[in-house]
């Protein structure tokens, strides 16, 4: 869009707190007005947008070079890609989970869990043998790799169908009144042919994409810091980093994206999903999902994805922009805060966060953000545990999530499905599954009035 | 889906802005600002999708027609309830909120490219195009351009005598889905989402929690359909000169895709769908007439513009790129006066 340089300067110094009541004879939105810079989420690169789109918009300061190749991205990440040969998106398959990258990750939000006996949509399913590969991740299934891909091109078969079941429990408040909540189990369908009887199988939902260039922006140095393997201070919460492997750099590499924190970086995060997800390959990874499976093609077209397209695919996730927080100013709101700081919720999701500096991409450097998050792994216990150990994660620690932008959730993707396997059904249930590290923290929660519950509700719902 | 929020405009307009007096107010503002609500997801968003679903339905009885009796005035039929579908479809496209995305029923309608070797395949197969079939194809292989090609061909001249039994049966399966699949949105607005509309910001709507978000969305929807047809649907083909990229290829039906993507949102405006009622442009009138007479003026000069392109698309990207361009530059135009005059007004006055 066309800027007017002007007013854009005048953002500049808004969005660095400097300079408002000059320009203003009455103060913005209610919904948005706070005297504290809490509200910008995403430091400099938040956007005041609480509709359907609210994860779908460009940094608010960038260089307009740099937004063209974010609307390049952009097509590209909604790009839907057929099968070989074609002139336009080719190289689909032969076997995958979806044909584009907004497919699943709808309106840049939250993938949609099946519902009970449904197969999968923006859901899928990794898998692995007891052990670890060469490079110390997961130990692939003969015959199946490290993920089921259950669609396949045109007289190719797919790999598999997973079917959920969900088992409703009943628990109480410590009001006496009760919740219930829902367990799932999984049963794979339709192999292709026969599945090993120990395969360790894991559910992941799609994630927001939505401000991740911020996460990348974090330092390590500030990540490690925060890690506590053994409890030296002694308050129940031992954070660990995750240590992956880049495939790029080969070697080991801090762990950030995921679900278990298993990708080092966007990039790799974006071209394992275009290979493991669509059966795209591109230069990072550049053999087929299927390779020494019946269902490889044998095509000799790899990398079937230019690197420039993958490029503009990570520039496009990487300035996606975070949501404004909303309703700071209600009380409810602020009571629900000082129950999330008093319950210890906020011992793990960290809200104040500092990018580093980086004088190559200043868009990013140097931003105070709230993502909620410490990017350390964390036992959450074993009802949410997976059993499917994901480089030094093991089977019961997950990523602690980002919350921002996720009181938004039911407004821009319809529903309101949360953690690794979409079993929550609200964010309540979703902080009532957390177990382990957290078991006090849910303890606390558990033992809350109605109101307070509500109040701890609408916090969450303000991010 | 790439749409920006210029935040400083935003606040900057609202501040300069809400220095003017508002006192020559004559009509009962909030309760139109509620009337605009009621009216805008009554009678044009839900009206719209049973119209797409009612043209659906032409559609799918057409191709019936056409499979009963396969000569080329039901075939010019079936083309002709295609783009009368698609004519609400592009309309609607400037209210891409709420269950036709949440739901997914977008790509399943209206994918581009159409997997052309998986489609060969099965048209050359001989599985039976049931609809729990349909319903598990990728969604390259249904919705609006699988059904574009069947009835019109890879260079638009396809005859009634060159279609196939297989074929036949493909796109009734196909039309079919389409009926499904429209209703499925219908259903969800008449059933409960056009109540959270209307209501937003009353007491219990947890997903419109303050009436301005409903307008904010509204003109959000409006914005972002003209970056999507200036910056993406235009732009990308003719910036790569590319006619594959073209959207509408085999019916040459893209300018007047692009014409109702952007007619759409002069009714969300208005408020007007099938029947007149109040919209956005009876509060915009209550308070600034200039906002009003800038918007339409931008709205006409970018419809005009479109219009003064008079070859298909995937020719004009080479052989007009002029008028490709001025059109290009006249939607943009209007995505400014939306974004940057009508976004702040909302946030001002719909409150």
């Amino acid at each position: 869009m066309k800027r007017i340089p002007l007013l854009y300067r005048i953002f500049a110094l808004v969005a660095t707190g400097l300079v408002l009541a000059p320009f203003a004879c009455t103060k913005p939105d209610a919904d948005y007005h706070s005297a504290s810079e809490e509200w910008l989420s995403g430091g400099q690169q938040t956007v005041y947008d609480e509709g359907s789109n609210a994860y779908s918009h460009v940094f608010p300061v960038l260089a307009e070079n740099l937004e063209r190749v974010h609307e390049v991205g952009d097509a590209q990440f909604g790009a839907t890609f057929v099968s070989p040969p074609a002139v336009l998106n080719a190289g689909r398959g032969p076997i995958f989970n979806n044909v584009s990258c907004a497919a699943c990750h709808i309106s840049d939000g939250r993938g949609k869990v099946p519902g009970a006996g449904d197969s999968s949509i923006s859901t899928l399913f990794r898998i692995s043998m007891a052990g670890v590969n060469a490079v110390g991740g997961p130990m692939p299934v003969p015959g199946f790799g490290d993920q089921i891909q259950n669609r396949a091109n045109y007289n190719t078969v797919k790999e598999a169908d997973v079917l959920v079941h969900y088992e409703e429990k009943t628990f109480s408040f410590g009001d006496g009144s009760s919740y219930s909540l829902r367990f799932p189990s999984y049963q794979v369908t339709n192999a292709y042919t026969a599945l090993p009887a120990d395969i360790l199988l894991s559910a992941r939902v799609a994630t927001p994409v939505f401000g991740l260039g911020l996460i990348a922006g974090i330092s390590e140095a500030d990540v490690l810091a925060r890690a506590d393997e053994n409890d030296a201070d002694g308050d129940g919460i031992s954070g660990r980093p995750n240590w992956v492997w880049d495939v790029q750099k080969k070697s080991s590499t801090l762990g950030r994206f995921g679900w278990k924190a298993n990708q080092p970086s966007l990039l790799q995060q974006i071209a394992a999903a275009y290979n493991g997800d669509m059966g795209v390959t591109s230069s990072i990874f550049p053999v087929e999902n299927c390779v020494g499976q019946p269902q490889d093609d044998h095509r000799a077209d790899d990398p079937e994805l230019s690197d420039s397209l993958l490029y503009a695919n990570e520039f496009y996730v990487r300035t996606l922009a975070v949501p404004a927080r909303r309703n700071l100013d209600d009380p409810q709101v602020q009571a629900g805060k000082a129950l999330f700081n008093s319950s210890g919720c906020v011992k793990c999701h960290i809200p104040d966060q500092r990018t580093a500096a980086d004088m190559a991409f200043p868009a990013i450097s140097n931003q105070l953000i709230h993502p909620y998050t410490d990017l350390l792994l964390h036992d959450m216990g074993p009802e949410l545990a997976d059993g499917r150990p994901d480089f030094k994660a093991t089977g019961s620690e997950w990523r602690t999530a980002p919350l921002w932008g996720i009181g938004l959730t039911q407004k821009v993707n319809g529903h309101s499905n949360f953690l690794h396997d979409g079993r929550a059904r609200s964010l309540l249930e979703a902080v009532l599954w957390h177990g382990g590290e957290a078991a006090s923290a849910k303890e606390k929660v558990r033992a809350m009035s109605a109101a307070e519950r509500a109040s701890l509700v609408k916090f969450l719902e303000s991010l | 889906m790439n749409t920006r929020v210029s935040t400083l405009l935003l606040l900057a307009a609202a501040a300069f802005s809400s220095c003017q007096k508002d006192d020559d107010k004559t009509t009962d503002v909030t309760a139109l600002k509620k009337d605009i609500l009621v009216n805008v997801s009554t009678n044009v968003i839900t009206a719209s999708y049973t119209d797409m679903n009612n043209k659906a339905t032409a559609l799918a009885n057409a191709v019936t027609a056409l499979e009963s009796t396969t000569n080329d005035a039901n075939l010019s039929a079936a083309r002709q309830a295609w783009k009368d579908m698609r004519v609400v479809w592009e309309q609607t496209e400037a209210w891409l909120y709420g269950p036709v995305s949440s739901e997914d029923i977008d790509p399943r309608i209206d994918t581009w490219p159409v997997d052309f070797n998986a489609l060969d395949a099965q048209l050359a197969g001989s599985a039976q195009f049931t609809a729990a079939y349909i319903d598990a194809l990728p969604e390259d292989l249904k919705g609006f351009h699988p059904i574009e090609y069947l009835l019109w061909g890879k260079d638009g001249s396809k005859t009634a005598a060159a279609f196939t039994a297989r074929e036949k049966s493909y796109l009734q399966a196909l039309t079919d889905n389409l009926v499904a699949l429209s209703k499925q949105v219908d259903d969800a607005w008449k059933t409960g989402y056009s109540t959270t509309f209307a209501t937003a910001g009353q007491t219990g709507n947890s997903t419109y929690t303050s009436l301005q978000s409903a307008y904010l969305e509204m003109v959000a929807g409006m914005a972002d359909i003209c970056e999507e047809v200036a910056n993406g649907k235009m732009k990308d083909p003719f910036d790569a000169q590319d006619t594959n990229q073209e959207e509408s290829p085999f019916a040459k039906n893209s300018i007047t895709d692009f014409t109702n993507n952007i007619q759409g949102i002069l009714k969300m405006y208005q408020g007007d769908y099938n029947q007149s009622g109040v919209g956005l442009e009876d509060l915009v009138r209550n308070y600034n007439l200039s906002l009003d007479s800038d918007l339409k003026a931008a709205h006409a000069a970018a419809i005009a513009a479109l219009n003064a392109i008079t070859v298909p698309f995937g020719q004009a990207i080479t052989s007009q790129q002029s008028q490709v361009q001025t059109a290009m530059a006249k939607i943009n135009a209007l995505h400014v006066v939306l974004q940057n005059q009508l976004q702040p007004f909302v946030q001002q006055y719909a409150k």
